[in-house]
């Protein structure tokens, strides 16, 4: 039965979404309470998953029974199954905030809200779990598919913000496609071990090298690498404030974990293109996303669209640490990976929390509600803990293993970039809360509605996470180096 | 909203066409297995059958309420598909292996057999439906405009 887990964790929230519209026909109201069950029950069969695979080592599936180089494979080895935990957790709390702030337009609309959005997470188990380049690319579209949906689904400006993410989004999978035709053009196989096996003899190839460059290119605009953002941050910010903390702690997240997965056990890590060591690569775009998207995120006026960019620079962050090419830098970014996407996911709750009940979108309507805020203040500042980096946050011990790495790498460029990304994250957050306490309210006290439990509930249960990730951090990044590591590395 | 084609060649010939290309569908389809064809291919040409009597016909003719009442078995056929999974599933081995189709009474080369016809009718009940509601989400002004007007 265990061997099974894989297959019922994707299984569970596809055949939640297809039969939504029919069971939800009549009672459009179910909706939400079946996707919550869905969820939870994701988030159980995940931790099941990974026991059995921490225990038993990895799983790979067959689909259909057809053994590996010919039939669809899925991998479950402990990288895959750790995010899987992360993403299924971080899905049953997304779409419990969705309910009380799912779209007013929606209407009649609601179960196919709740198909769109539980899509969206089978289809990024899909790409956690896929051994297979072509149904990556399948999984990959699916989740694109139900993000533009569901970017656009308010209208208005997220129509804009949808159609501009649909064509960057399909130029970006068309890329990697064409990729993935050249390597079996050569190769003739599209099974990643298989790949694996064969791509060191033929590096010489100009396809393949071709190849690679369009896959990376593709997966390099999917997860909105710093020349390939633009389509991001106008996605997140005008998407309905409840799918973007969906969005935005999962998409680019599991879109890095692809292409961590091509990098490092599809390619050798120690390969030179051209004699341009690939890992070098991945550092030098990680320092400039890193950078770039933080000094951005310091211009910015409104909330998410400045916490969109702090997503990018994050992700440059944990591409330094996976660009080191040591265990300590490695473990490092994954761990760094998980601290992001909690934090990413408890910024967006607090933009839609503030504006749902505060009514606030940009910095200087901050100061309007002030002190009054506790649970926004609060929470607020303990994510601004782990975003810039101080202990106890998981987002320090995250930076700290990332820094080692460098250090033992010799990369002092990416050191500084790490420092300096913090510094930069420090200023805006700095500025968030000299709105926030220098109180410019004229107007007398108006009193707010009370706040829902389920707001309650997602901006408790992340802030505590984001301090549990760091008070736990030595037994995770422990289970990280013994079970989550590439070969050869 | 789709008016009734005016001319009389297209109306009776219609009326011979329809009903050719639905069991050329059908044929294509269960005949997958042992030659050309299969799901997908079947499921378009049924899904043509049906777009071909709104298109001629128009949208309001009685020979066109198949295809307005397939719209709602949107998903069904994906439901078939993972039901048969599910069932090999339960039958103790992977998604989708034949071999272990749980329905008692079956050899195995009759369960490879009767699983490969049923997840192909889910996948060409889902081909065909999606065709339809293409040309009538296309052909639909009203509710076009319902939906930019929230």
């Amino acid at each position: 039965m265990s061997h099974q887990l894989p297959a019922i964790l994707f299984l569970l929230p596809l055949f939640a979404a297809i039969s939504m519209p029919v069971v939800c026909l009549k009672h459009r109201h179910w909706s939400l309470p079946i996707s919550v069950a869905i969820l939870a029950a994701m988030v159980l069969v995940s931790i099941l998953n990974l026991y059995n695979v921490i225990h038993h080592g990895e799983v790979r599936y067959v689909f259909s029974g057809w053994t590996a180089p010919l039939g669809i494979e899925w991998v479950a080895d402990g990288l895959a199954s750790v995010i899987m935990v992360l993403l299924s957790a971080l899905g049953l709390l997304g779409v419990v905030f969705a309910g009380p702030t799912s779209p007013k337009a929606l209407g009649g609309r609601l179960a196919h809200y709740y198909t769109l959005i539980l899509l969206l997470i089978s289809a990024l188990t899909g790409i956690v779990f896929s051994g297979d380049l072509f149904n990556l690319f399948v999984f990959l579209e699916v989740a694109a598919i139900s993000s533009y949906a569901l970017v656009g689904v308010a209208g208005g400006r997220a129509l804009f913000a949808a159609f501009r993410y649909l064509i960057l989004g399909t130029l970006g999978a068309s890329f990697y496609l064409l990729g993935v035709s050249y390597l079996y053009a050569v190769t003739g196989t599209l099974n990643m071990a298989d790949l694996a096996e064969r791509l060191p003899f033929l590096l010489n190839s100009r396809a393949v090298v071709g190849g690679l460059l369009f896959i990376f290119i593709g997966l390099g605009i999917k997860m909105a690498l710093v020349p390939f953002h633009a389509w991001m941050p106008e996605a997140y910010t005008h998407a309905p404030d409840s799918i973007s903390p969906i969005l935005a702690p999962l998409l680019t997240k599991v879109v890095l974990l692809a292409w961590v997965r091509i990098v490092f056990w599809v390619l050798n890590v120690s390969i030179a293109i051209y004699d341009i060591p690939i890992l070098l690569l991945v550092a030098v775009l990680g320092t400039l996303a890193a950078v770039i998207g933080a000094s951005l995120a310091l211009a910015q006026r409104n909330i998410k669209m400045m916490f969109a960019y702090g997503g990018i620079s994050h992700i440059g962050i944990i591409l330094i640490g996976i660009g080191q090419g040591n265990q300590t830098g490695f473990v490092g970014g994954v761990f760094y990976l998980l601290n992001d996407a909690v934090m990413q996911a408890a910024l967006f709750y607090i933009a839609g929390f503030a504006f749902f009940q505060y009514g606030i979108r940009t910095i200087d309507d901050l100061g309007r509600v002030g002190k009054k805020a506790p649970w926004l203040t609060g929470s607020l500042v303990v994510v601004a803990l782990g975003m810039i980096g101080l202990p106890p946050t998981g987002g320090f011990f995250g930076k700290w293993y990332i820094i080692l790495g460098a250090l033992e790498a010799g990369d002092y460029i990416s050191v500084a970039a790490v420092v300096l990304s913090t510094l930069l994250t420090l200023a805006y957050f700095v500025k968030l809360f000299e709105s926030i306490f220098r109180q410019t309210s004229t107007q007398p006290d108006v009193q707010f509605g009370k706040i829902p439990l389920s707001f309650k509930l997602t901006l408790g249960v992340t802030s505590t996470a984001i301090i549990i990730l760091g008070l736990f951090s030595a037994p995770i990044v422990q289970l990280l180096l013994n079970h989550a590591l590439p070969p050869g590395l | 909203m789709i008016r009734p084609h005016d001319s009389i060649i297209v109306q009776t010939l219609g009326r011979f066409l329809i009903p050719v290309v639905q069991i050329f569908g059908l044929h294509v389809l269960f005949f997958g297995q042992y030659g050309p064809g299969g799901g997908f291919v079947g499921g378009v040409i049924l899904g043509m059958g049906m777009i071909l009597s709104v298109l001629i016909f128009g949208h309001d003719n009685t020979r066109s309420q198949i295809a307005k009442k397939v719209l709602h078995a949107d998903g069904v056929g994906m439901l078939i598909f993972a039901g048969v999974g599910g069932l090999c599933m339960i039958g103790g081995g992977e998604f989708l292996n034949y071999a272990n189709l749980e329905i008692p009474g079956l050899e195995t080369a009759s369960r490879r057999s009767l699983g490969i016809v049923l997840t192909q009718i889910g996948v060409a009940v889902d081909v065909a439906v999606t065709a339809v509601s293409i040309v009538f989400s296309l052909s639909a002004e009203e509710i076009i405009e319902d939906s930019i007007n929230g």
